[in-house]
Protein backbone atom coordinates (compact mmCIF):
# COMPACT_ATOMS: atom_id res chain seq x y z
CA UNK A 1 0.00 0.00 0.00
CA UNK A 2 2.52 2.86 0.87
CA UNK A 3 4.66 1.58 -2.32
CA UNK A 4 1.14 2.54 -4.32
CA UNK A 5 0.70 5.97 -2.55
CA UNK A 6 4.50 6.96 -3.10
CA UNK A 7 3.72 6.02 -6.96
CA UNK A 8 0.75 8.34 -7.10
CA UNK A 9 2.43 11.14 -5.86
CA UNK A 10 5.06 10.44 -8.12
CA UNK A 11 2.33 10.56 -10.90
CA UNK A 12 0.94 13.36 -9.60
CA UNK A 13 3.84 15.56 -9.86
CA UNK A 14 4.35 14.83 -13.28
CA UNK A 15 0.52 15.46 -13.61
CA UNK A 16 1.47 18.80 -11.81
CA UNK A 17 -1.13 18.86 -9.78
CA UNK A 18 -1.13 20.69 -6.31
CA UNK A 19 -4.52 19.67 -5.22
CA UNK A 20 -7.47 17.53 -6.50
CA UNK A 21 -8.80 21.08 -7.67
CA UNK A 22 -6.04 21.00 -10.28
CA UNK A 23 -6.67 19.79 -14.54
CA UNK A 24 -3.45 17.46 -15.14
CA UNK A 25 -1.23 17.48 -17.98
CA UNK A 26 -3.60 14.58 -19.49
CA UNK A 27 -7.56 15.01 -19.46
CA UNK A 28 -9.89 14.29 -16.90
CA UNK A 29 -7.96 14.17 -13.31
CA UNK A 30 -9.83 17.33 -11.87
CA UNK A 31 -11.52 15.76 -8.27
CA UNK A 32 -8.95 12.99 -7.96
CA UNK A 33 -6.67 14.23 -4.79
CA UNK A 34 -3.60 16.09 -6.49
CA UNK A 35 0.14 16.31 -4.45
CA UNK A 36 -0.48 17.97 -1.68
CA UNK A 37 -3.78 15.55 -0.75
CA UNK A 38 -1.37 12.37 -1.01
CA UNK A 39 1.00 13.82 0.78
CA UNK A 40 -1.12 14.45 4.11
CA UNK A 41 -2.39 11.05 3.42
CA UNK A 42 0.74 9.15 2.96
CA UNK A 43 2.10 10.89 6.12
CA UNK A 44 -1.04 9.31 8.15
CA UNK A 45 -0.29 6.15 7.13
CA UNK A 46 3.03 6.02 8.83
CA UNK A 47 5.14 6.37 4.89
CA UNK A 48 8.32 7.68 5.68
CA UNK A 49 8.83 10.91 5.20
CA UNK A 50 12.34 9.82 3.42
CA UNK A 51 10.35 7.79 0.85
CA UNK A 52 8.13 10.46 0.25
CA UNK A 53 10.45 13.15 -0.46
CA UNK A 54 12.93 10.74 -2.30
CA UNK A 55 10.82 8.22 -4.22
CA UNK A 56 7.79 10.63 -4.48
CA UNK A 57 8.46 14.04 -4.92
CA UNK A 58 11.79 13.82 -6.65
CA UNK A 59 11.24 10.89 -8.41
CA UNK A 60 8.86 13.00 -10.37
CA UNK A 61 10.73 15.86 -10.84
CA UNK A 62 13.60 13.35 -11.94
CA UNK A 63 10.76 12.23 -14.94
CA UNK A 64 9.94 15.96 -15.54
CA UNK A 65 13.05 16.93 -16.45
CA UNK A 66 13.91 13.93 -18.73
CA UNK A 67 10.50 15.10 -20.00
CA UNK A 68 12.09 18.83 -20.62
CA UNK A 69 15.14 17.93 -22.12
CA UNK A 70 13.70 15.61 -24.48
CA UNK A 71 11.41 18.45 -25.76
CA UNK A 72 7.69 16.57 -24.53
CA UNK A 73 7.19 19.49 -21.22
CA UNK A 74 7.54 22.94 -22.12
CA UNK A 75 7.78 25.90 -19.17
CA UNK A 76 4.64 26.13 -17.88
CA UNK A 77 4.65 22.16 -17.70
CA UNK A 78 7.58 22.08 -15.80
CA UNK A 79 6.59 25.01 -13.24
CA UNK A 80 3.25 23.63 -12.95
CA UNK A 81 5.39 20.15 -11.16
CA UNK A 82 7.61 22.41 -9.56
CA UNK A 83 5.04 24.12 -7.64
CA UNK A 84 3.43 20.53 -6.72
CA UNK A 85 6.61 19.81 -5.08
CA UNK A 86 6.99 23.41 -3.12
CA UNK A 87 3.65 22.95 -2.09
CA UNK A 88 4.73 19.39 -0.41
CA UNK A 89 7.31 20.41 0.61
CA UNK A 90 5.59 23.36 2.91
CA UNK A 91 3.84 20.28 4.93
CA UNK A 92 6.85 18.46 4.99
CA UNK A 93 9.58 20.64 6.22
CA UNK A 94 8.08 21.21 9.91
CA UNK A 95 8.30 17.45 10.40
CA UNK A 96 11.80 17.45 8.32
CA UNK A 97 13.27 19.65 10.85
CA UNK A 98 11.76 17.80 13.76
CA UNK A 99 12.67 14.72 12.35
CA UNK A 100 16.30 15.80 12.25
CA UNK A 101 16.63 15.15 8.63
CA UNK A 102 18.74 17.43 7.21
CA UNK A 103 17.81 19.35 3.93
CA UNK A 104 20.14 18.83 1.35
CA UNK A 105 21.89 22.35 1.53
CA UNK A 106 21.60 25.96 1.23
CA UNK A 107 21.72 28.03 -2.16
CA UNK A 108 21.94 31.61 -2.46
CA UNK A 109 20.90 33.17 -5.82
CA UNK A 110 21.29 36.80 -6.76
CA UNK A 111 20.96 37.87 -10.78
CA UNK A 112 24.17 40.67 -10.49
CA UNK A 113 24.40 44.76 -10.36
CA UNK A 114 23.38 46.19 -13.56
CA UNK A 115 21.19 43.13 -14.57
CA UNK A 116 17.65 43.32 -13.94
CA UNK A 117 16.54 39.91 -15.73
CA UNK A 118 15.35 37.69 -13.17
CA UNK A 119 13.26 34.65 -15.34
CA UNK A 120 16.11 32.54 -15.42
CA UNK A 121 17.29 32.93 -12.08
CA UNK A 122 13.35 32.28 -10.88
CA UNK A 123 13.02 29.38 -12.44
CA UNK A 124 16.33 27.59 -11.24
CA UNK A 125 14.81 29.00 -7.69
CA UNK A 126 11.45 27.18 -7.56
CA UNK A 127 13.28 24.00 -9.74
CA UNK A 128 15.89 23.86 -6.71
CA UNK A 129 13.26 23.86 -4.35
CA UNK A 130 11.69 21.48 -5.81
CA UNK A 131 14.54 19.05 -5.03
CA UNK A 132 14.65 19.80 -1.90
CA UNK A 133 17.41 22.72 -1.37
CA UNK A 134 16.53 26.02 0.85
CA UNK A 135 17.02 28.73 -1.54
CA UNK A 136 17.66 32.51 -0.31
CA UNK A 137 16.55 34.79 -3.67
CA UNK A 138 18.63 38.18 -2.95
CA UNK A 139 16.71 39.22 -6.37
CA UNK A 140 18.10 41.20 -9.30
CA UNK A 141 20.81 43.77 -9.54
CA UNK A 142 22.34 43.02 -6.81
CA UNK A 143 25.78 44.93 -5.65
CA UNK A 144 28.74 42.68 -5.23
CA UNK A 145 28.96 43.61 -1.99
CA UNK A 146 25.17 42.61 -0.86
CA UNK A 147 26.22 39.31 -2.25
CA UNK A 148 29.67 38.68 -0.70
CA UNK A 149 27.43 39.97 2.64
CA UNK A 150 24.80 37.37 2.43
CA UNK A 151 27.86 34.52 1.91
CA UNK A 152 29.08 35.63 4.96
CA UNK A 153 25.93 35.70 6.93
CA UNK A 154 24.14 33.12 5.44
CA UNK A 155 27.08 30.47 4.90
CA UNK A 156 25.32 28.69 1.76
CA UNK A 157 26.94 25.40 0.63
CA UNK A 158 26.25 27.02 -2.86
CA UNK A 159 26.03 30.53 -4.53
CA UNK A 160 24.12 30.83 -7.88
CA UNK A 161 24.95 34.00 -10.13
CA UNK A 162 22.70 34.57 -13.23
CA UNK A 163 23.68 37.30 -15.98
CA UNK A 164 21.51 37.71 -19.20
CA UNK A 165 23.67 40.57 -20.91
CA UNK A 166 27.38 40.65 -22.08
CA UNK A 167 27.88 43.98 -20.57
CA UNK A 168 26.99 42.23 -16.76
CA UNK A 169 28.54 38.95 -16.94
CA UNK A 170 31.86 40.15 -15.99
CA UNK A 171 29.92 41.30 -12.57
CA UNK A 172 30.26 37.31 -11.79
CA UNK A 173 33.91 37.44 -11.82
CA UNK A 174 33.61 40.60 -9.57
CA UNK A 175 31.71 38.92 -7.09
CA UNK A 176 34.47 35.34 -7.06
CA UNK A 177 37.15 37.74 -6.64
CA UNK A 178 35.57 39.81 -4.03
CA UNK A 179 34.56 36.42 -2.41
CA UNK A 180 38.70 35.92 -2.28
CA UNK A 181 39.65 38.95 -0.92
CA UNK A 182 37.18 38.41 2.18
CA UNK A 183 38.52 34.88 2.32
CA UNK A 184 35.04 33.39 1.89
CA UNK A 185 35.76 31.85 -1.17
CA UNK A 186 35.73 28.61 0.16
CA UNK A 187 32.59 29.01 1.91
CA UNK A 188 30.34 26.96 -0.78
CA UNK A 189 30.61 26.21 -4.06
CA UNK A 190 29.68 28.84 -7.24
CA UNK A 191 27.71 28.04 -10.16
CA UNK A 192 26.60 30.55 -12.68
CA UNK A 193 24.05 30.61 -15.58
CA UNK A 194 22.70 33.53 -18.44
CA UNK A 195 22.38 33.59 -21.88
CA UNK A 196 25.70 34.60 -22.59
CA UNK A 197 27.40 32.23 -20.31
CA UNK A 198 29.40 28.89 -20.55
CA UNK A 199 31.18 26.28 -19.42
CA UNK A 200 34.16 27.62 -21.01
CA UNK A 201 33.41 31.02 -19.16
CA UNK A 202 32.32 29.58 -16.01
CA UNK A 203 36.17 27.67 -15.60
CA UNK A 204 37.84 30.96 -17.07
CA UNK A 205 36.58 32.76 -13.82
CA UNK A 206 36.81 30.38 -11.17
CA UNK A 207 33.26 29.26 -10.63
CA UNK A 208 32.82 25.87 -9.35
CA UNK A 209 29.91 24.69 -12.30
CA UNK A 210 27.73 26.08 -15.35
CA UNK A 211 23.80 25.79 -15.94
CA UNK A 212 22.45 25.81 -19.56
CA UNK A 213 19.03 25.83 -17.99
CA UNK A 214 17.23 25.28 -14.99
CA UNK A 215 17.64 21.34 -14.59
CA UNK A 216 21.20 21.31 -15.58
CA UNK A 217 21.88 23.92 -13.16
CA UNK A 218 19.77 21.58 -10.96
CA UNK A 219 21.56 18.26 -11.85
CA UNK A 220 25.19 20.53 -11.44
CA UNK A 221 24.35 21.19 -7.86
CA UNK A 222 23.55 17.73 -7.51
CA UNK A 223 26.79 16.37 -8.75
CA UNK A 224 28.37 18.91 -6.41
CA UNK A 225 26.64 17.54 -3.56
CA UNK A 226 27.40 14.20 -4.09
CA UNK A 227 31.04 14.90 -4.54
CA UNK A 228 30.84 16.39 -1.46
CA UNK A 229 29.82 13.75 0.89
CA UNK B 1 1.52 50.66 -38.05
CA UNK B 2 5.13 51.70 -37.73
CA UNK B 3 7.47 48.47 -38.55
CA UNK B 4 10.69 48.91 -37.07
CA UNK B 5 13.08 46.58 -38.43
CA UNK B 6 15.19 44.19 -35.96
CA UNK B 7 17.49 41.68 -37.63
CA UNK B 8 20.57 43.81 -36.95
CA UNK B 9 21.23 42.58 -33.88
CA UNK B 10 24.28 40.79 -32.21
CA UNK B 11 22.20 38.81 -29.97
CA UNK B 12 21.77 37.08 -33.21
CA UNK B 13 25.13 35.21 -33.54
CA UNK B 14 25.29 35.64 -37.25
CA UNK B 15 25.38 39.50 -37.34
CA UNK B 16 27.71 39.31 -33.88
CA UNK B 17 30.30 37.00 -36.19
CA UNK B 18 29.58 40.07 -39.25
CA UNK B 19 30.50 42.95 -36.70
CA UNK B 20 33.57 40.91 -35.36
CA UNK B 21 34.73 40.60 -39.06
CA UNK B 22 33.92 43.48 -40.11
CA UNK B 23 31.77 42.60 -42.89
CA UNK B 24 30.36 45.49 -44.41
CA UNK B 25 28.57 42.98 -47.43
CA UNK B 26 26.69 41.02 -45.37
CA UNK B 27 25.13 43.78 -42.94
CA UNK B 28 24.45 45.92 -45.67
CA UNK B 29 23.08 43.18 -47.37
CA UNK B 30 20.23 42.75 -44.30
CA UNK B 31 19.43 45.91 -43.97
CA UNK B 32 18.76 46.57 -47.57
CA UNK B 33 16.67 43.50 -47.56
CA UNK B 34 14.65 44.82 -44.42
CA UNK B 35 13.56 47.84 -46.30
CA UNK B 36 12.65 46.53 -49.23
CA UNK B 37 10.09 44.05 -47.04
CA UNK B 38 8.79 47.44 -45.64
CA UNK B 39 11.07 48.40 -42.52
CA UNK B 40 10.40 52.13 -41.82
CA UNK B 41 13.68 52.15 -39.54
CA UNK B 42 16.15 49.88 -39.25
CA UNK B 43 17.30 49.22 -35.54
CA UNK B 44 20.63 48.86 -34.93
CA UNK B 45 22.30 47.11 -31.97
CA UNK B 46 26.22 46.64 -32.47
CA UNK B 47 26.22 44.75 -29.38
CA UNK B 48 28.32 45.62 -26.06
CA UNK B 49 31.98 44.61 -27.03
CA UNK B 50 31.51 41.91 -24.27
CA UNK B 51 32.31 43.94 -21.34
CA UNK B 52 34.58 46.52 -22.99
CA UNK B 53 32.91 49.57 -23.77
CA UNK B 54 35.76 50.98 -26.01
CA UNK B 55 35.39 47.87 -28.05
CA UNK B 56 31.48 48.52 -28.02
CA UNK B 57 31.51 52.32 -29.10
CA UNK B 58 34.35 51.16 -31.93
CA UNK B 59 31.50 48.82 -33.24
CA UNK B 60 28.57 51.13 -32.88
CA UNK B 61 30.58 53.51 -34.93
CA UNK B 62 31.13 51.47 -37.66
CA UNK B 63 27.98 49.21 -37.71
CA UNK B 64 26.04 52.47 -38.29
CA UNK B 65 28.13 53.92 -40.70
CA UNK B 66 27.59 50.53 -42.76
CA UNK B 67 24.11 50.45 -42.72
CA UNK B 68 23.31 54.83 -43.03
CA UNK B 69 25.39 54.15 -46.17
CA UNK B 70 23.36 51.32 -47.22
CA UNK B 71 19.17 52.15 -47.05
CA UNK B 72 17.82 55.66 -47.02
CA UNK B 73 15.72 54.90 -43.73
CA UNK B 74 15.85 56.25 -40.58
CA UNK B 75 18.02 54.07 -37.88
CA UNK B 76 17.60 53.23 -34.35
CA UNK B 77 19.96 53.52 -32.19
CA UNK B 78 19.91 50.52 -29.98
CA UNK B 79 22.09 50.12 -27.00
CA UNK B 80 21.99 49.26 -23.00
CA UNK B 81 25.01 52.23 -22.54
CA UNK B 82 24.30 55.65 -22.76
CA UNK B 83 28.40 55.97 -23.59
CA UNK B 84 28.14 53.97 -26.29
CA UNK B 85 24.95 55.82 -27.96
CA UNK B 86 26.26 59.48 -27.60
CA UNK B 87 29.43 57.88 -29.63
CA UNK B 88 27.06 56.07 -32.40
CA UNK B 89 25.12 59.11 -32.57
CA UNK B 90 28.27 61.43 -33.48
CA UNK B 91 28.54 58.88 -36.63
CA UNK B 92 25.09 59.57 -37.57
CA UNK B 93 24.16 61.54 -40.41
CA UNK B 94 20.29 61.25 -40.81
CA UNK B 95 17.92 63.78 -39.38
CA UNK B 96 15.82 62.04 -36.61
CA UNK B 97 17.65 59.06 -35.16
CA UNK B 98 15.37 57.25 -33.14
CA UNK B 99 17.45 56.32 -29.48
CA UNK B 100 16.58 53.01 -27.68
CA UNK B 101 15.89 53.43 -25.07
CA UNK B 102 15.54 55.05 -21.62
CA UNK B 103 14.00 53.64 -18.84
CA UNK B 104 12.75 55.46 -15.43
CA UNK B 105 15.90 55.32 -13.93
CA UNK B 106 17.32 57.78 -12.81
CA UNK B 107 20.78 57.41 -14.03
CA UNK B 108 19.78 56.44 -17.86
CA UNK B 109 17.10 59.38 -17.75
CA UNK B 110 19.79 61.70 -16.79
CA UNK B 111 22.52 60.36 -19.57
CA UNK B 112 20.26 60.00 -22.70
CA UNK B 113 17.21 62.68 -22.86
CA UNK B 114 19.42 65.60 -22.93
CA UNK B 115 21.29 63.33 -26.22
CA UNK B 116 17.43 62.49 -27.07
CA UNK B 117 16.86 66.63 -26.97
CA UNK B 118 19.76 68.06 -28.34
CA UNK B 119 19.33 65.83 -31.38
CA UNK B 120 15.57 66.16 -31.51
CA UNK B 121 15.42 62.83 -31.56
CA UNK B 122 12.84 60.47 -31.08
CA UNK B 123 13.37 57.99 -27.80
CA UNK B 124 11.74 54.72 -26.90
CA UNK B 125 10.80 54.66 -23.16
CA UNK B 126 10.74 51.48 -21.32
CA UNK B 127 7.76 50.74 -18.89
CA UNK B 128 10.42 50.08 -16.10
CA UNK B 129 12.83 51.56 -13.43
CA UNK B 130 15.49 50.11 -11.74
CA UNK B 131 13.74 47.25 -10.07
CA UNK B 132 13.74 45.40 -13.47
CA UNK B 133 10.54 44.85 -15.26
CA UNK B 134 7.53 45.31 -12.63
CA UNK B 135 5.02 42.45 -13.04
CA UNK B 136 1.61 44.81 -12.51
CA UNK B 137 0.38 47.99 -14.86
CA UNK B 138 0.05 50.14 -12.07
CA UNK B 139 3.58 50.35 -11.20
CA UNK B 140 4.69 50.30 -15.24
CA UNK B 141 2.30 53.66 -15.35
CA UNK B 142 4.10 55.15 -12.59
CA UNK B 143 7.19 54.15 -14.44
CA UNK B 144 5.97 55.93 -17.77
CA UNK B 145 4.95 58.76 -15.52
CA UNK B 146 8.75 59.85 -14.00
CA UNK B 147 9.90 59.22 -17.93
CA UNK B 148 7.51 62.31 -19.17
CA UNK B 149 7.96 64.04 -16.27
CA UNK B 150 11.82 64.09 -16.73
CA UNK B 151 11.21 64.84 -21.22
CA UNK B 152 8.70 67.36 -20.48
CA UNK B 153 11.80 69.16 -18.13
CA UNK B 154 13.48 69.45 -21.27
CA UNK B 155 10.72 70.57 -23.74
CA UNK B 156 10.43 67.01 -24.96
CA UNK B 157 7.17 66.81 -26.87
CA UNK B 158 4.84 63.67 -26.30
CA UNK B 159 4.74 62.79 -29.84
CA UNK B 160 8.85 61.86 -29.69
CA UNK B 161 8.05 59.24 -27.15
CA UNK B 162 7.06 55.20 -28.31
CA UNK B 163 6.22 54.11 -24.99
CA UNK B 164 7.38 50.16 -25.01
CA UNK B 165 4.58 48.48 -22.16
CA UNK B 166 7.17 45.71 -22.29
CA UNK B 167 6.67 41.99 -22.44
CA UNK B 168 7.06 38.87 -20.06
CA UNK B 169 6.70 35.41 -20.91
CA UNK B 170 3.09 33.95 -20.73
CA UNK B 171 4.73 30.78 -20.08
CA UNK B 172 6.34 31.92 -16.73
CA UNK B 173 2.79 34.01 -15.84
CA UNK B 174 -0.15 33.73 -17.35
CA UNK B 175 -1.71 37.14 -16.24
CA UNK B 176 0.87 39.12 -18.44
CA UNK B 177 -0.88 39.05 -21.73
CA UNK B 178 -3.56 41.19 -20.12
CA UNK B 179 -0.89 42.95 -18.36
CA UNK B 180 0.78 44.14 -20.94
CA UNK B 181 -2.95 44.49 -22.86
CA UNK B 182 -3.99 46.90 -20.06
CA UNK B 183 -0.80 48.97 -20.41
CA UNK B 184 -1.06 49.59 -23.62
CA UNK B 185 -4.36 50.84 -23.42
CA UNK B 186 -3.65 53.34 -19.98
CA UNK B 187 -1.27 54.69 -21.99
CA UNK B 188 -3.19 55.80 -25.05
CA UNK B 189 -5.40 57.41 -23.00
CA UNK B 190 -3.01 59.16 -20.66
CA UNK B 191 -0.69 60.43 -23.64
CA UNK B 192 -2.66 60.54 -27.10
CA UNK B 193 0.35 62.01 -28.77
CA UNK B 194 2.89 59.63 -27.56
CA UNK B 195 3.32 56.27 -29.35
CA UNK B 196 3.29 52.55 -28.06
CA UNK B 197 5.72 49.83 -29.45
CA UNK B 198 6.30 46.20 -28.82
CA UNK B 199 9.06 43.47 -29.59
CA UNK B 200 7.26 40.44 -30.46
CA UNK B 201 9.08 37.51 -29.65
CA UNK B 202 8.87 38.02 -25.71
CA UNK B 203 5.64 36.79 -24.77
CA UNK B 204 5.95 33.41 -26.60
CA UNK B 205 9.37 32.69 -24.80
CA UNK B 206 9.00 28.36 -23.36
CA UNK B 207 6.16 27.88 -25.72
CA UNK B 208 5.93 25.70 -28.77
CA UNK B 209 4.84 27.45 -32.09
CA UNK B 210 6.12 30.49 -31.11
CA UNK B 211 5.48 32.40 -34.19
CA UNK B 212 1.37 31.84 -34.22
CA UNK B 213 1.13 33.00 -30.60
CA UNK B 214 3.27 36.27 -31.50
CA UNK B 215 1.35 37.02 -34.55
CA UNK B 216 -1.88 36.64 -32.26
CA UNK B 217 -0.64 39.04 -29.53
CA UNK B 218 0.36 41.39 -32.30
CA UNK B 219 -3.26 41.39 -33.32
CA UNK B 220 -4.86 41.97 -29.58
CA UNK B 221 -2.37 44.47 -29.09
CA UNK B 222 -3.50 46.67 -32.24
CA UNK B 223 -6.83 46.44 -30.94
CA UNK B 224 -5.62 47.96 -27.15
CA UNK B 225 -3.76 50.58 -29.17
CA UNK B 226 -0.30 49.11 -30.82
CA UNK B 227 1.50 51.94 -33.55
CA UNK B 228 4.72 50.51 -33.57
CA UNK B 229 6.41 47.16 -33.38
CA UNK B 230 9.85 45.73 -33.23
CA UNK B 231 9.99 42.90 -35.82
CA UNK B 232 11.58 40.87 -38.24
CA UNK B 233 10.50 42.53 -41.47
CA UNK B 234 11.29 39.06 -43.53
CA UNK B 235 8.55 37.57 -41.67
CA UNK B 236 6.19 37.67 -44.81
CA UNK B 237 3.35 36.41 -42.42
CA UNK B 238 3.61 38.84 -39.32
CA UNK B 239 4.17 41.64 -41.96
CA UNK B 240 1.11 40.32 -43.53
CA UNK B 241 -0.84 40.54 -40.12
CA UNK B 242 0.56 44.02 -39.85
CA UNK B 243 -1.33 45.37 -42.97
CA UNK B 244 -4.56 43.16 -41.56
CA UNK B 245 -4.35 44.73 -37.77
CA UNK B 246 -4.28 48.12 -39.49
CA UNK B 247 -6.89 47.76 -41.59
CA UNK B 248 -9.17 46.28 -39.31
CA UNK B 249 -8.47 48.96 -36.81
CA UNK B 250 -9.49 51.61 -39.12
CA UNK B 251 -5.86 53.00 -40.16
CA UNK B 252 -6.30 51.74 -43.58
CA UNK B 253 -8.23 53.94 -45.74
CA UNK B 254 -10.75 52.04 -48.26
CA UNK B 255 -8.54 49.20 -47.49
CA UNK B 256 -6.08 50.47 -49.80
CA UNK B 257 -2.51 49.43 -48.42
CA UNK B 258 -3.74 45.69 -47.92
CA UNK B 259 -4.96 45.67 -51.55
CA UNK B 260 -1.74 46.78 -53.28
CA UNK B 261 0.39 44.42 -51.02
CA UNK B 262 -2.56 41.93 -52.06
CA UNK B 263 -1.97 42.62 -55.77
CA UNK B 264 2.19 42.90 -55.60
CA UNK B 265 1.63 39.36 -53.84
CA UNK B 266 2.79 40.21 -50.60
CA UNK B 267 0.13 39.03 -48.64
CA UNK B 268 0.55 35.97 -47.28
CA UNK B 269 -1.80 33.41 -45.06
Amino acid sequence: MPENMIDQIRENVIQGRVSSDDEGMEEGMAGQPGVTELVEQALESGVPIRDIVSKGLSGGMDIVGKKFEAGEYFIPDMLASAEAVGAAMDILQPRLAKSGIKTKGTVIVATVKDDLHDIGKNIVTILLRGAGYVVKDLGNNIDTQVIVDAVRDEKPEFLGLSALLTSTMARMEDVIRSLEENGLREQGKIIIGGAPVSDEFARSIGADGYGADGFQAVAVVEALTAEET
Amino acid sequence: MLVIGENINASNSKVAEAIANRDEEFLAHLAKAQASAGANVIDVNAGSGHGSLERAIADGKWLIQVVQAAVDKPLAIDSDSAEVIKAVLKEYTGERPLINSITAEPERLESIAPVVAEREASVVALAMGAEGIPPKVEDRLAACERIMEHLAGLDIEPKRVLFDPLVLPIAVDTSQGMVTLRTIEEIRSRYPDAGVVMGLSNISYGLPKRKLVNRAFLLMAAYAGLDAVIVDPLDTKAMSLIKVADMLTGKDPSCRAYLRAHRKGDIVD
